[in-house]
């Protein structure tokens, strides 16, 4: 018994605690070594290979019908994604150049963008004044 | 003797119980319950603003998320949550969550959040608040995209800085990077068919750094099982760790690549939107909060982060906790949240109570 083991701990709890203090130590430096770490990587590698043979055989089926395969939309979504994703970037940029107070420094081909745009302005409505807002000294 | 086999009998029933209740999923404590607005949003990202009517501090605090957990951690449950205690405290509180990414997320990099999402948040916040600034919360990934930004937005309207449990040196994160740094694991051999890192990758990850806590995590829930407080605490804690969101393919890439096999931010190799960054350039009051017990981002891993950032103002708290005990339970009531808060009243300006947070108008 440790002298960590609090009163009334079960027998079979302590012979637990016992091993696991034995254990621990030795896999939590086994998953450090550079052998474990070459390891998981090479596992993982097989595991792809043998996946991708699979999809590869059945990607070659499917296109033999003439139809797309598993991969084949995997592309076209990727594709979608990052088209999504310029079209948000796109979308935030917008967003903070309307919010932006518009400069003094103006060019003419700035101004005539500024009276282009619709009716309804396009700048950000006046920010509102929150309780937390210190007094104005 | 008698009064022993009748407790056991007794404790046995509650198992039986418990047990039954855990497996069947009933029962389970409500998380991330605090009431909140959703103020802005793109794509998967929101910006909650959570409801207050004890704001008497400004600017108000944006919390900035990890990438890869889910940001009920810090609005465990009622009475266990630090949101809750930074708005007793009279914080007005936003958070940046960045949702669940699918596949139209996978081609997202770090400056997509560095240059975009946060730099936008900090403004819709502004706009809600009406403040010049605001006080930054980055915690654990969320705190490395804090210091990215600051780092390349010197200029931005932030008042001060803290981060939580944020990695800075990747050769310290355990065997989870390690395979990627010398074990040759590349991003492409772990995404899944939405080129996304896939949660239960990075659940396992996080496994690998305690190999054997699995078990013995199994053996205490036996031993407390007819504890329903016990049980409570855990099906939220445990709930919250195996319950992991996809990691966006192209950042997870950039991570491994500048963070892990480069460890930029300890040797000073950082690049967002293709610009250098140093951390040298942050010179806002920084605190960074590291946890000694930490098993998830190890201590070691963390502590370069007070000399590599450039503030005069920087504080660096060590507290004996584990990366959840940072936020969650009794030792953060009592010493990590009130530190906080501490920190952060010295940055805030006390005010006048007023109308209550929350309930924007659209």
């Amino acid at each position: 018994m440790t002298a960590q083991t609090p009163p009334g701990t079960p027998l079979w709890r302590q012979a637990f605690d016992a091993a696991e203090k034995r254990v621990t130590p030795h896999a939590e430096s086994l998953v450090r070594t550079p052998q474990f770490a070459t390891g998981v990587g090479l596992l993982r590698r097989a595991q792809n290979l043998a996946k991708d043979t699979a999809r590869g055989v059945s990607a070659r089926a499917w296109h033999l019908v003439n139809l797309p395969a598993g991969t084949d939309l995997a592309r076209l979504r990727a594709q979608i994604g990052a088209l999504d994703r310029e079209v948000r970037r796109l979308t935030v940029q917008l967003e903070t150049e309307r919010r932006r107070p518009p400069t003094a420094d103006a060019t003419p081909e700035e101004t005539d963008a500024d009276g282009a745009q619709p009716a309804v302005s396009a700048r950000p409505r006046p920010a509102r004044r929150g309780a937390q807002r210190p007094p104005r000294a | 003797m008698l009064d022993r086999v009748r407790r056991d009998v007794e404790r046995n029933a509650l198992r039986a119980r418990n047990g039954i209740k855990l497996v069947a999923g009933v029962d389970r404590p409500g998380v991330g319950l605090t009431p909140k607005d959703v103020v802005w949003e793109r794509g998967r990202t929101q910006l909650w603003h959570y409801r207050s009517d004890k704001v008497k501090y400004s600017p108000p605090l944006l919390i900035v998320f990890s990438l890869i957990s889910r940001s009920y951690i810090l609005d465990l449950t009622p009475g266990n949550s630090f949101i809750e205690q930074l708005l007793d405290a009279g914080f007005d509180v936003y958070m940046v969550d960045w949702g669940e990414p699918d596949e139209r997320d996978a081609q997202n990099r770090l400056e997509d959040y560095v240059d975009d999402y946060i730099p936008a948040a900090i403004d819709r916040v502004r706009e809600i608040s009406g403040a010049e600034e605001v006080n930054l919360f980055g915690y654990c990934f969320g705190g490395d995209l804090s210091l990215l930004y600051a780092a390349h937005h010197p200029d931005a309207p932030v008042r001060s800085l803290s981060v939580l449990a944020t990695p800075v040196d990747f050769t310290k994160m355990g065997p989870m990077a390690d395979i990627f740094r010398s074990g040759g694991m590349e991003i492409d051999d772990v995404v899944d068919e939405n080129g996304n890192v896939p949660p239960r990758v990075v659940v396992q990850g996080f496994r690998t750094l305690t190999p054997t806590s699995e078990v013995t995590r199994y053996v205490t829930l036996w031993e407390r099982l007819w504890n329903d407080e016990y049980v409570s605490a855990y099906s939220a804690m445990t709930g919250w760790s195996d319950d992991h969101i996809p990691f966006a393919g192209a950042a997870a890439r950039e991570t491994v690549q500048m963070l892990v096999r480069d460890n930029g931010m300890v040797t000073d190799r950082l690049t967002v939107g293709g610009d250098r960054v140093h951390l040298s350039d942050i010179r806002l009051p920084f605190l960074t909060v590291r946890a000694d017990r930490d098993h998830i981002v190890p201590p070691d891993a963390t502590a370069p982060l007070i000399d590599l950032v450039g503030s005069e103002d920087k504080h660096e708290l060590r507290l004996s906790a584990g990366h959840m005990g940072l936020v969650v339970g009794k030792t953060a009531a009592k010493t990590t949240v009130p530190e906080i808060i501490g920190f952060l009243r010295k940055r805030s300006d006390e005010s006048a109570p007023g109308p209550a947070a929350g309930q924007e108008e659209e």
